[in-house]
């Protein structure tokens, strides 16, 4: 190490430093302006009892309802779970695949491969709708940060208002965010990976839809995958909490089965929802060590 | 030309678990779309298209507009009013209820990611002679893997729904623990990783040098690993002010609280407007914690 790196070490960690403390005194001020209180971290009775029931059902989970009597023609409580956890697996697969769309054309759309020098790779042609090329990339980075400011939950109730209930404006509610943030990670990993076989594959005379799809997207495909099936996780919770809201995947028989403080039966649809996540958390990190090339 | 062709084709790199997934997935993908449950029509109904329209042409739009035969001049008026009454607090409410939630997911990662780090949570640290791995150790780690794991897999929103349950609605803590705990789960395997692939010469020579683990932990592992930590740790801080948001939905004092009370009055446009707020926090968050990552970039 040379005599000036270490004399520059001591600065640069006293600026991480002072990130940290920032970081401290933020959350300080945070604590002080929501008045909370350490006290009112101790449940009181009623919490108490509630929290005594619900480390009871952790370990007890429910295998048939708790209440005495259910209505006739009701399907045994594990047949509901399961179905439960179908539903919220066919809400996230359906959102996803929207969403994959949406990504691949707004990231392909908004990333900067088009504007570099060398590139002249623009998807208008080379004639005067060339002009219009910066506004078509900022609507879309408009487009893509609006899509994905704007909480999946909160599209849900903005299309409620607008439609009513239906299964298919759950699913959009979850392509809509999703679609804007994979957009936004894509054209980031397009406009990181290499542009030599970009470069060559123009200069013998591809089309830019040729070089996208063969110089362009070879490279970046792994990192795309494997972020898109993290995303995928994400939407599988996504679409359990859904059901708060009235669709028919695991929050919404969890709230239920916990307004009628059956806690046994909340464990059964929250271990349905863990085993599933972790399933695919294992599955994505095989998979990862596979196709991310280092 | 053609068999240089199939040679490298035949060549190319193959992978069971890539192309049975690749499979699965579009099978799956295949039986959601078929199933029936997901139909895109449902959407274009007609009853579904005239409620759109009473959406869309009366209900968003703010009502002094409607009731002044869309005076348009009134809606700075009711912009600021509706900020000053409630947007405002409630902005910062979640702003403070993320920024307080992270910094404690970011304390309880400290804790977790030594203990479930591979190279570290071991007899000897950083050390790669066989025998090193006890069963003792590897217990430790898979313990704590375990926690981390059922941290992350239940959604924030259930946490918070359940914690309130036990914790009564009139405080923030609900969804300051619920946002905590999710994202240490998070945070946590995300440190474990960035111990993992630290370089090891450095760390190696401190415990051949006689150091205690705590020491390498002080001296070493924490001032290496924090620059890539931050870094995580600024896009784990976006995603938590769109969910401090939310979470408000539940009954917590947060933009999502004020969002589902005009909800539930009907009262759209308002809905709308602090939705919009809402992700204009967002898109601020945004810029904050990409200046935040650009400046530590900037100290590596």
């Amino acid at each position: 190490m040379s005599a000036e790196a270490f004399q520059r070490r001591p600065s640069s960690f006293s600026r991480r430093g002072r990130l940290l403390f920032a970081l401290l005194l933020a959350a300080l001020l945070s604590w002080i302006s929501l008045g909370l209180s350490l006290e009112d971290l101790v449940p009181r009775e009623g919490g108490r009892s509630i929290l005594a029931l619900f480390m009871e059902g952790a370990l007890n989970p429910a295998f048939d309802y708790e209440a005495a009597s259910v209505p006739e023609g009701t399907p045994p409580l594990l047949v509901k779970v399961a179905g439960a956890a179908a539903n919220t697996l066919l809400f996230a697969i359906a959102g996803m695949s929207l969403s994959l769309i949406i990504g691949l054309v707004l990231g392909f759309l908004g990333s900067t491969s088009w504007w570099a020098a060398e590139g002249a790779v623009s998807p208008l042609g080379r004639g005067p709708l060339r002009k219009l090329m910066p506004l078509l990339y900022a609507g879309v980075r408009a487009l893509i940060a609006l899509m994905r400011s704007v909480h999946e939950l909160l599209w849900a109730i903005l299309f409620l208002a607008a439609f009513g209930l239906n299964n298919f404006s759950a699913v959009i509610a979850i392509a809509i965010p999703y679609g804007g943030t994979l957009a936004k990670v894509f054209s980031e990993l397009l406009d990181e990976c290499p542009r030599e076989s970009a470069r060559n594959l123009r200069a013998i005379g591809a089309g830019p839809i040729q070089v996208f799809l063969w110089g362009l997207l070879p490279r970046a495909i792994g990192d795309m995958s494997a972020y898109s099936f993290y995303r995928f996780e994400c939407a599988v919770r996504s679409s359990a909490i859904l059901g708060f809201f009235g669709y028919p995947t695991l929050g919404y028989f969890l709230r239920l089965s916990a307004e009628n403080v059956h806690y046994r039966e909340v464990w059964t649809y929250l271990y349905a929802l863990i085993v599933i996540v972790i399933v695919l958390e294992l599955w994505s990190t095989k998979l990862r060590a596979r196709m991310v090339i280092r | 030309m053609t068999t240089r062709l199939e040679t490298l084709y035949k060549a190319r790199p193959k992978n069971r678990l890539v192309r049975a997934s690749v499979y699965t997935l579009s099978f799956l993908t295949l039986v959601t779309w078929s199933s029936g449950t997901i139909m895109p029509g449902d959407l274009f109904t007609s009853r579904r298209l005239e409620n759109l329209e009473r959406f869309l042409t009366s209900d968003i739009i703010p009502y002094p507009i409607r009731e002044s035969g869309f005076e348009w001049g009134v809606l700075w008026t009711w912009m600021s009013e509706l900020f000053l009454d409630r947007g405002l607090d409630a902005a910062l409410a979640t702003l403070a209820i993320s920024v307080l939630a992270i910094v404690l997911a970011m304390l309880l990662s400290w804790l977790f990611a030594p203990l479930a780090a591979g190279n570290l949570a071991t007899r000897r640290p950083f050390d790669a002679t066989p025998g090193n791995d006890t069963v003792l150790w590897r217990a430790l780690r898979f313990t704590v893997r375990a926690v981390m794991i059922l941290l992350r897999s239940i959604p924030e929103y259930v946490l918070a729904f359940l914690l309130l349950a036990v914790l009564g609605p009139n405080h923030a803590w609900p969804a300051v623990l619920a946002l905590a705990l999710h994202n240490s789960g998070i945070l946590g395997r995300l440190g474990a990783e960035t111990i993992e692939n630290l370089e090891p010469a450095p760390l190696r020579t401190l415990t051949a040098l006689g150091a205690p683990r705590r020491s390498v932990l002080v001296a070493g592992v924490f001032p290496i690993a924090l620059g890539r930590y931050l870094l995580y740790f600024f896009y784990r801080f976006e995603t938590c002010i769109r969910e401090a948001t939310v979470l408000g939905m539940l009954g917590v004092v947060s933009l999502g609280f004020y969002i589902s009370d005009a909800r539930g009055k009907m009262f759209y446009d308002e809905m709308l407007f602090l939705i919009l707020l809402g992700a204009g926090i967002v898109l601020l968050s945004d810029l904050l914690s990409a200046t935040a990552r650009r400046y530590l970039r900037a100290a590596s």
